[in-house]
């Protein structure tokens, strides 16, 4: 009998085993932190932000009115680079030399450009971005409310403007979301977020100017409701 | 012990290494990152768009001859949701479940894909400018012949192009069909009033008489109507009596105070004793009615002024009867103010009578035919079978359709251009007098291999004849009509937004259509008069491949997804048939086997089947499989929800013609014989009765107005009106933040989440609803909005089952309570409760839907707190937490909670209640519910956040009545009113104190946030009064 007491335990415990592997798969405590996949178009946030000061909202300009952020058009990205073609005249960007950018040939090839100057041409084709943010289905997470409220774009999307490659800067897991939603954000922690206040004090600019971000602590709503219908 | 071998084949060990192996693969599918996919953006972003914020596009519904207003709602491209125009003189903003389906029609997946020929027994996709050649060589080829060109009857200068186009190649004009309409009405009111459909004014009216007028189901313009009946019974003391008469109650007839029965064709000898040209015993005697109520009407009647009298009976005197109520309309003082043929709903008028198409029949038949088009219309399963319009098509030289999918005439034709979708084309109608409504595309068309709509196919055509083609300088259709239009692009470009504007029609000049014979019916034999009438949802069969008008259940029967035969109790008793035996009706046409209903509103001599149903293909169709199914297959046979769904009456009726020369529908005898067989018939009806539970109330006029004091709890659900509304419940109250526990340690100053001041504290808000059952009418169009709204799957088709032991029967998941009505509209019986089965019986209308209770008795017993209450008042679902344990909906005493047995929501499964595109429709702001979940009605909280939202961003409250939700928007009735009741100021808040408010069970404290408001009853002057409650 105790022989077969013995082995009688191993699928109990086996189960078990099973069971926790099951629970964490199934947790949603899985995340796609730090993901950072290669675009089809390198495209440097860097430039366009940082070195350009091209505002978040110009490409994605929804942002501010939709449950959606709005992706750029190939035309938006045209609206400019028609006259900015892969070869490229001295400038600051690129230390005062001339360059070939390979990243603007491509989008040259996506829309059908055969040259700088020249308007999409007939064969033209949305570039299939890879996607980073993804919220599961069941949560609706208004990009409106949060940038309307003073959020900055940063505080979830980590300093896109100093990446050289996009990634997943925050977990995006529920609990991420409640803290904020729990213990409030405040206007200067959005902007020490945003990495202005770094910026503003390297560049030499009056620490008041930084400090007058209020500190205020604002809350917002989280029933289940206010995200998940 | 130990000699015990293992019965099983798998040995310990390979038990182990599958355990092993298996939760090996658990763990790395675990950590493995979902996909989240490619993010592609538009080549040139469209204009006045921002994605996530959907656009509005006013049109016009072509789902029926009427021409409601609709508007198109249009996110990221895409047609997700239509509702009624608050501009538009018909609708009023409102709209019917037939309308609402038109985006099914859109995202039907049996639809076209593009153009086909035919190619002997099989069918050759072909290029949309090879389809064009065709047709041109094909119209070539009939110069000089005889051609018949059947068109979908609607209102517009559509028709006056087309004359047009045919009368340059020569051709005859074409015939403007509408088999749903009431072709005698028609006739009888052009005869008496000069126009085709004169205005009808209920409010107006102090006395109601339908004589088989069904305007709350088909009859006319039915939701212009149903919304001015309603407002006339809202109207409670004065409100008008109604009065229906006929050998079946309808979904009017149930509407009805009063319903005097008689056998069918009994109607002529009783509108003539109200016209004084008989005498009420004649009548009584005639058409078997009971000559006391005829007696009690006749002398309302006479005391009653202006009256209300309606025709739309589809007998073979269905003329005279029509003419004979019109002499009851001008001795009861309705003619111009209850009857107004000044402001006539000019949408029926230039159609063609149904006997003009059965002459087109029998010329196709003689051969004489060269070619024959069709748009929209399907005579082979919209006449009767014995008409054998199949063989007379076949007959013709060249058949052209411009059908949209793939139904039983275009089976038959050569060539199918199909048509695009009223919501991706332009046109107008001119639905009432003076005002013309605008039809404009609300996104591209859905499949671009279909190149345009069939006014641009005809255009094209005509260019490539030299000659006609002088006559077409514009390119497409749309630059014809902008170019026709009033005042030009401009003009137009400035109605658009409105979508209606001033203006006439040039009316089609129809030529003078040969001489109507009435053509009688043979002499028929059998035990009972066989009635037969369009269907509430599916009409003459044209919704028949629209899952959410299958799924809906009958307004009267409460039946979905099969046809059935109504019976009268004592007639059952006699057959020894119940609900649910399959008998078989036969007549010297044919015979069908159907399942009974059992009916007390059907007369004891007559039984009664809906068309709609029935749809059959030609050639043998393997049965659909969703998990084989190519979408290069083709479903004959009206689409895969239709095909060989039960049965269609009309292969019963001989081919005969009234007067006006509509076909007749009922009076043919017919016999009934037991087959042995039965049936559950899907149906989302517990009982049909209340048992003393109060769930419908209603009260008569005197009783309103006097009322009676009564002991508290005398009646369930009855309390006092100082405890309504229940909205102040202490759960709702504490969600306003004024409780916190007085008996907790910190005595009630820890009011934590309800605290008002505490920033996760909410909004003062309490979302409620009140639905005034005087004037619902269980017209059911709020079903269909939630469907829409809320992306509720439809799970009646015969794949949807079980996959394994499953029986394959269309809708026999509702016939396991597996259905999905987030709100649907209860039928109860009141009176009749004798056994004897009377004409007095009374029906009452209860939309049910979540009740958001104050003190909801699912929260407590989840056990993962996946339901739960919101402070602003929501009893909130919450699908990621759910894990189906559905104690919730076994604690729901509404019985409102519905759970996602086979994952409709999944595609890949062959549950999967979205194939392409239908998943179009989906609505973003929603969550695709998955397998193993609760759901229930949320109250539109996706539109409660975005109004939030919209406040937010404009930096604002919440204005009042600023948003409804998507049944409320809906309702022909105006029955149903959303709002915070918390606020005085908006008007659910007000509606809540009305003197007939009550809750349902409010006996049960759940504190429910839906206030019904009584029926109000009008009972014959002497007549007994039906029991209260």
């Amino acid at each position: 009998m105790t022989k077969r007491r013995k082995w009688t335990a191993i699928p109990g415990l086996l189960a078990l085993a099973v069971g926790a592997v099951m629970l964490s798969a199934y947790s949603g405590a899985s995340s796609s932190q730090n993901y950072s996949p290669e675009q089809p178009i390198h495209f440097p946030h860097t430039v366009h932000v940082q070195k350009l000061g091209m505002n978040c909202l110009y490409c994605h300009n929804a942002a501010n009115k939709s449950m959606d952020p709005g992706l750029p058009a190939v035309s938006t990205c045209m609206g400019c680079h028609k006259l900015i073609g892969p070869d490229r005249p001295a400038n600051d960007l690129h230390d005062n030399k001339p360059y070939h950018s390979t990243e603007i040939e491509k989008l040259y090839k996506f829309a059908d450009v055969k040259s700088m100057g020249m308007d999409m041409g007939p064969n033209a084709k949305p570039i299939p971005w890879n996607r980073l943010h993804k919220l599961p289905e069941y949560v609706h997470f208004p990009h409106t409310r949060h940038i309307n409220a003073g959020v900055t774009c940063q505080t979830c999307h980590g300093q896109i403007q100093k990446m050289q490659q996009v990634y997943q800067y925050a977990s995006l897991n529920m609990g991420w979301c409640i803290s904020c939603h729990v213990n409030g954000y405040s206007a200067q922690e959005g902007e020490e977020a945003a990495g202005y206040a770094a910026q503003q004090q390297g560049a030499g600019a009056s620490p008041a100017a930084v400090t007058t971000a209020s500190t205020e602590r604002k809350k917002a709503r989280y029933d289940c409701a206010n995200c998940h219908y | 012990m130990s000699q015990d071998t293992p019965k099983s084949g798998v040995k310990r060990r390979e038990f182990l290494k599958v355990l092993g192996a298996s939760s090996a693969a658990i763990a790395a599918a675990g950590c493995a990152r979902e996909p989240s996919g490619k993010l592609m953006p538009y080549l040139v972003s469209p204009d006045e768009t921002v994605p996530g914020v959907s656009n509005y596009y006013a049109t016009t519904c072509r789902e029926c001859a009427a021409s409601c207003g609709l508007i198109a709602e249009t996110r990221d491209g895409r047609v997700i949701k239509l509702e009624g125009n608050p501009e538009h003189p018909l609708n009023r903003g409102a709209i019917c479940v037939r309308g609402q389906a038109g985006v099914q029609g859109l995202y039907n997946p049996d639809r076209f894909r593009g153009p086909l020929a035919r190619d002997g027994n099989t069918w050759k996709e072909i290029t949309w400018n090879d389809a064009l050649t065709r047709l041109s060589q094909a119209v070539a080829a009939a110069r000089g012949k005889q051609s018949v060109f059947l068109n979908q009857h609607e209102s517009g200068s559509f028709s006056t192009f087309l004359d047009a186009w045919l009368a340059s190649f020569g051709f005859a004009p074409h015939l403007s069909v509408d088999f749903e309409a009431n072709a005698a009405t028609i006739e009888a009111n052009r005869r008496t009033y000069g126009v085709a459909w004169p205005g009808l004014s209920f409010q107006d009216a102090k006395l109601i008489i339908s004589f088989g007028a069904d305007f709350l189901d088909s009859w006319g313009a039915s939701v212009a109507h149903q919304l001015d009946f309603a407002d006339a019974r809202a109207k409670l003391d004065g409100a008008p009596r109604m009065v229906y008469i006929g050998p079946r109650r309808s979904l009017t007839g149930l509407n009805a105070d009063e319903w005097i029965a008689c056998k069918p064709g009994g109607e002529l000898v009783i509108a003539n004793a109200l016209a004084g040209k008989a005498t009420i015993s004649q009548a009584a005697a005639e058409s078997g009615a009971d000559a006391a109520a005829l007696q009690r009407l006749a002398s309302e009647l006479a005391s009653s002024k202006p009256v209300l009298a309606l025709a739309g009976t589809t007998g073979p005197d269905a003329l005279e009867v029509a003419l004979a109520v019109a002499a009851i309309n001008q001795g009861g003082g309705a003619v111009g103010v209850t009857i107004k043929p000044a402001e006539a709903i000019t949408a029926f008028e230039g159609m063609a009578r149904p006997d003009q198409v059965l002459t087109a029949v029998e010329q196709m038949r003689s051969g004489a035919v060269g070619i024959l088009f069709v748009r929209g219309v399907n005579p082979v399963h919209s006449l009767p079978k014995a008409a054998n319009v199949a063989d007379a098509i076949k007959k013709v030289g060249i058949k052209v359709s411009f059908s949209s999918y793939p139904d039983e005439t275009t089976e038959l034709c050569d060539l199918i251009i199909p048509d695009l979708h009223a919501l991706e084309s332009w046109g107008d109608a001119e639905p009432v007098k003076g005002t013309l409504s605008l039809q404009q595309p609300g996104m591209d068309p859905v499949f671009p291999t279909i190149g345009g709509s069939t006014g641009d196919a005809l255009i094209t055509v005509a260019k490539k004849d030299a000659a006609v083609g002088a006559k077409y300088p514009a390119a497409d259709y749309r630059t014809w009509f902008i170019s026709n239009f009033a005042g030009g692009a401009q003009a137009l470009a400035a109605a658009l937004p409105k979508g209606v504007v001033a203006g006439t029609l040039p009316a089609r000049t129809v030529p003078a259509a040969a001489p109507m014979a009435a053509k009688p019916a043979p002499a028929s034999q059998g035990d009972f008069f066989l009635i037969t009438y369009p269907s509430v949802s599916l009409g003459d069969g044209r919704g028949a491949n629209k899952p959410w008008l299958q799924e809906l259940p009958d307004p009267v029967t409460k039946v979905c997804w099969t046809s059935w035969v109504e019976v009268h109790p004592e007639t059952a008793q006699r057959l020894g048939v119940d609900r649910g035996d399959i008998v078989e009706v036969k007549t010297a046409n044919g015979s069908v086997k159907a399942p009974v209903f059992v009916y007390m509103g059907v007369h004891k001599d007559a039984i009664a089947m809906p068309l709609g149903w029935g749809h059959r293909a030609a050639a043998p169709v393997p049965t659909f499989n969703p998990m084989k199914h190519k979408i290069t297959d083709l479903q004959w046979g009206y689409g895969r929800y239709a095909r060989d769904l039960s049965v269609n009456p009309l292969d019963l009726l001989p081919v005969a013609t009234d007067g006006a020369g509509d076909v007749v529908l009922t009076v043919t005898k017919a016999s009934v014989s037991k087959t042995g067989d039965n049936m559950i018939l899907p149906s989302n009806e517990g009982s049909a009765r209340q048992h003393g539970r109060g769930i419908a109330q209603a009260v008569t006029v005197d009783e309103l107005n006097h009322p009676q004091e009564r002991e508290k709890e005398e009646l369930p659900g009855d309390a006092s009106h100082a405890f309504l509304p229940g909205l102040r419940s202490p759960v709702a109250a504490d969600a306003q933040g004024e409780l916190g526990a007085p008996t907790a340690a910190d005595h009630g100053t820890y009011k934590g989440l309800y605290d008002p001041n505490d920033p996760r504290g909410m909004t003062k808000r309490r979302w409620a609803m009140t639905v005034d059952l005087a004037r619902c009418t269980g017209c059911s169009a709020c079903v269909t909005a939630c469907y829409a709204e809320n992306n509720i799957p439809t799970v009646g088709a015969f794949w949807q089952n079980a996959t394994y032991w499953a029986d394959q029967k269309p809708g026999f998941n509702i016939a396991r309570g597996r259905e999905m009505n987030w709100i649907r509209l209860e039928r109860y019986f009141e009176g009749n409760l004798d056994g004897k089965f009377g004409v007095d019986f009374e029906a009452r209308f209860v939309p049910m839907l979540c009740q958001h209770c104050g003190n909801a008795p699912c929260e407590p017993v989840c056990p993962v707190y996946a339901t739960y209450h919101s402070p602003d008042g929501l009893n909130v679902q919450v699908y990621n937490r759910c894990v189906g344990t559905r104690y919730c909906s076994n604690n729901c005493p509404y019985k409102v909670r519905y759970f996602n047995w086979f994952g409709y929501g999944e595609p890949d499964r062959k549950q999967y209640a979205f194939p392409e595109p239908l998943d179009w429709q989906l609505n973003p702001d929603v969550t695709v519910r998955g397998k193993g979940v609760m759901e229930k009605c949320s109250f539109c909280v996706q539109r409660i956040r975005e109004a939030e939202n919209r406040a937010a961003l404009e930096h604002r409250d919440v204005k009042v009545d600023e948003f409804t939700t998507a049944c409320a928007q809906a309702c022909p009735s105006r029955a149903i009113t959303f709002g915070d009741a918390a606020d005085p100021n908006w008007s659910v808040a007000q509606l809540a104190k009305d003197r007939r408010a009550y809750h349902v069970f409010e006996e049960l404290n759940t504190y429910t946030a839906v206030v019904y408001l009584r029926k109000v009853n009008h009972p014959a002057a002497g007549a007994a009064a039906p029991a209260a409650n």
